[in-house]
């Protein structure tokens, strides 16, 4: 196993960290698998809570907010499903923002194909909800794009997630 | 003991902690037994009321977070538990109302009418101090020992028709919430323009 620093992991990183997040809220996947070794590795002031469930990183930020916290939530695309009844029913009618960091499946480069059915719906399942989201296009617009999204959650008071496409969190480097 | 009874216990015990509840009937007993902006009254996400008191929890080890979560509640999220067990968050108290019933929509059985023990699932996710208790006594010495370490206490209550429901508008109930423990919330405080 190599343990590379992915440039788009990295950048992901520094715009958490530099919008002031210090709360990590997350059930893991392969890629967040990077941006976790990085948090722990080179933020040490970055609290890193481990969720079973997606719905319950969710409950878990709001609580975090409530207590005068900036709270990011890090999840596979296919957490979103779990996540519905705490973000339609919680974060969005209470204005409880939280910074959504979702690392994609089911988009190009995709082989599973029971990932395709929530992957490919779920941009659209986010504009159902109101949600505004941000595409990380490239490596090293990571961290430009993750911040800003950030402020926008935080100064809104709304939810704003980063989509990572598969196809960047896939490759080598 | 009904949960109206329980529940007046935990509001004269917690003083002036935040008590966050879960949606419909342990919420709509929280605002009778004593409504203060301390109080956050969830109106829907079942099941993660006691998530939510553990992200408070973290964020503020200044204070002590009451949850009352129910019966049916934390049967939808039991994963919960092995996140309060992982992290041993010593200020989080958590209190089951557990009435073995859905009283909120109708009075269906749980799996706690036949047997399901969830202290014991607590106990098995390393939440050490869990406790079942079913006397005014046996709650007040429950939550009076509860200082130091995580605790799951499951009080068995009688249903009791709810006699209030508390304010329907949730920014207001997060807004007075947070002003009370002293969270700060941007959006309250207006700010000079050259700050940008």
């Amino acid at each position: 196993m190599t343990t590379h620093t992915p440039q788009w992991a990295a950048g992901v990183c520094a715009g958490v960290h530099a919008a002031a997040i210090r709360d990590v809220v997350y059930v893991p996947d392969n890629p967040l698998s990077h941006v976790l070794r990085i948090f722990e590795q080179e933020f040490k002031d970055v609290r890193l809570v481990l969720a079973t469930r997606e719905e319950e990183a969710f409950g878990i930020a709001a609580g975090l907010y409530l207590g005068g916290r900036k709270p990011a939530v890090l999840l596979q695309s296919s957490g979103l499903g779990n996540s519905l009844n705490a973000i339609t029913s919680l974060l969005i009618p209470y204005q409880i923002p939280v910074l959504m960091v979702i690392s994609m499946r089911g988009d190009a480069s995709e082989w599973n194909a029971a990932q395709v059915p929530m992957g490919r719906s779920l941009p659209a399942m986010l504009d159902a909800l109101g949600i505004s989201y941000s595409r990380v296009e490239s490596a090293d617009g990571a961290a430009t794009t993750v911040q800003t999204a950030a402020e926008t959650a935080f100064g809104t008071r709304l939810l704003h997630a980063v989509l990572l496409p598969r196809i960047m969190t896939s490759l080598a480097g | 003991m009904n949960r109206l009874e329980a529940t007046r216990i935990v509001v004269r015990l917690a003083g002036d902690a935040p008590i966050v509840a879960s949606l419909g009937h342990p919420a709509y007993d929280l605002f009778a037994a004593g409504d203060r902006p301390q109080n956050f009254y969830t109106w829907g996400s079942m099941g993660v009321a006691s998530s939510i008191g553990l992200g408070l929890a973290l964020a503020r080890p200044d204070l002590r977070v009451f949850v009352l979560d129910g019966d049916g509640s934390l049967l939808m999220n039991l994963g919960s538990l092995a996140t309060i067990g992982l992290l041993q968050t010593p200020n989080l108290t958590l209190i089951v109302m557990d009435n073995e019933e859905y009283a909120t929509t109708g009075g269906q059985p749980t799996p706690t009418a036949r047997g399901a023990d969830l202290a014991a699932a607590a106990r098995a996710m390393r939440i050490e101090h869990a406790v079942t208790v079913r006397t005014e006594a046996e709650l007040t010495t429950a939550i009076t020992q509860a200082t130091r370490h995580p605790t799951v206490i499951v009080a068995k209550v009688a249903e009791s028709v709810p006699i209030a429901k508390p304010p329907l508008d949730c920014v207001f109930l997060k807004h007075r919430f947070m002003t009370a423990i002293g969270s700060d919330d941007p959006a309250l405080n207006g700010r000079n323009s050259r700050a940008g």
